[in-house]
């Protein structure tokens, strides 16, 4: 028994070696707190560990999985109310501090994100919501005061046109 | 439906970034089942995410993975990380092994509730087996018993047709004086001559002495044969072409030349 777990351990740590970085970057892209971005890895190991069973091959690659562990559970923890006010306390003490800088990142600027902003307006923003930061097709045509049909067709085309500008 | 164009329409993108519905992710699974292309459009572009993704790594902190392995280290969960095989099995094991738990109690019980039995019908099966042998015994003795009757019953159904014999002269033989009550028979074949004897009422004679008959020839005793204790019914004794009487005297076994007149026990004339 011990030497099951200790074998999966080993190929559990081979794991986080591969693909943490990756995963890594994605949480960082979402969440700028970089302490935070931390803890958020973290939680998501855990989470992938946990939750391994669930994994099923039939329907896509293990990478596809995990990032979508890593995606959620980002959005989860910035839009958490612990989150939300010490965001709100972060900015005031900015505000009367002046720029606080080091543990913040400019999210907009890191990897897949970045990417987003090549594609246009329309389409990016449709990205930006329902990508990272987790709004419902339902939400953002509420948001934006677009038809549902309109947010569905568009969100497609967007998606399309990120394939075209991810593709080597 | 139009595969080609249900790929093209963004549907598959959006599958594996995790923006679709329920409903759409199992209208998109269900298709990978059926077409191929399907499954390859979401293979390609899941290889493409990744292969973008692994360019903007970011390398985390040294410290992480060593939060995250003492973690997992006080899960409860053994899931293993690449195949789903080794959870099962040591499920199974488990499992398997409260099975055999159960398999040996009851087991046990089983070979206990047996051995009763096999004492119980061992002990029925020896008692059977007891009254069987008795049986047997039974059975020899009554079948030897039968023999004996069957032997005399053909020597006595040998008499019958001696005695009924119309050719057969019956020569009775009454006791001499002092031995009135003994009686024999002489059956005497007028045609050949035969004779038989039947020792009707006699003394079983002494160790060392035989009954013998005598014709009496002209006046002078002609020994006829000695009666052998064996014979039932009707012993055939010598054949005598001419008597005037018979008579039976105890001689010593084997018989004797001459009769021992004081010997005689029956008398008759023809």
């Amino acid at each position: 028994m011990v030497l099951l777990k200790q074998r999966q351990e080993f190929a559990f740590s081979y794991l986080y070696d591969h693909y943490s970085a990756s995963l890594f970057s994605v949480i960082v892209s979402i969440v700028p707190d970089k302490e935070l971005s931390n803890d958020i890895l973290q939680e998501v190991f855990v989470k992938i560990w946990r939750q391994i069973e669930t994994y099923d091959a039939a329907k896509g690659k293990l990478f596809t999985w995990m990032l979508n562990v890593a995606r959620n559970t980002s959005i989860d923890a910035v839009r958490s109310k612990n989150y939300q006010q010490s965001q709100q306390n972060r900015e005031l003490t900015e505000t009367v501090y002046g720029a606080g800088g080091s543990t913040h990142t400019n999210t907009d600027n890191i990897g897949l994100r970045k990417i987003v902003h090549k594609l246009k307006e329309e389409y990016r923003v449709l990205v930006e919501l329902s990508y990272f930061q987790g709004f419902t097709q339902d939400e953002i045509s509420r948001m934006l005061e677009i038809p549902l049909g309109t947010v569905k067709t568009r969100m497609r085309t967007a998606l399309i046109q990120l394939k075209q500008v991810i593709k080597p | 439906m139009d595969i080609k164009a249900y790929i093209q329409s963004g549907i598959i993108e959006s599958y594996v970034l995790g923006l679709t519905s329920a409903e759409e992710s199992a209208e998109v699974e269900s298709l990978q089942l059926q077409f191929p292309e399907v499954w390859e459009a979401i293979s390609e572009f899941s290889q493409l995410l990744e292969n973008k993704a692994f360019e903007n790594a970011i390398t985390p902190p040294e410290n992480v993975k060593a939060k995250i392995m003492a973690a997992i280290k006080d899960e409860k969960s053994q899931a293993p990380v690449i195949t789903l095989a080794s959870d099962t099995h040591k499920h199974v094991s488990a499992n398997v092994f409260n099975l055999w738990r159960m398999v040996a109690a009851a087991s046990v019980i089983l070979f206990m509730v047996s051995a009763a039995l096999n004492f119980y019908l061992y002990n029925r099966y020896s008692q059977k087996n007891e009254a069987y042998q008795a049986l047997l015994t039974e059975r020899n003795t009554l079948q030897a018993n039968n023999q004996i009757f069957q032997t005399h019953l053909s020597e006595w159904q040998k008499a019958a047709e001696v005695m009924t014999d119309p050719a057969m002269a019956v020569i009775k033989m009454p006791g001499t004086p002092g031995k009135e009550n003994h009686l024999a028979t002489v059956y005497w074949n007028t045609k050949n001559k035969d004779v038989y004897v039947m020792p009707n009422r006699l003394p079983q004679p002494v160790k060392g002495k035989q009954f013998q008959l005598w014709a009496l020839v002209d006046g002078k005793p002609v020994d006829a044969g000695v009666l052998d204790p064996a014979c039932e019914g009707v012993c055939k004794m010598k054949n005598i072409p001419k008597a005037q009487a018979f008579a039976i005297t105890l001689e010593k076994a084997g018989g004797s030349p001459t009769p021992t007149m004081e010997q005689m026990y029956v008398l008759g004339k023809v």
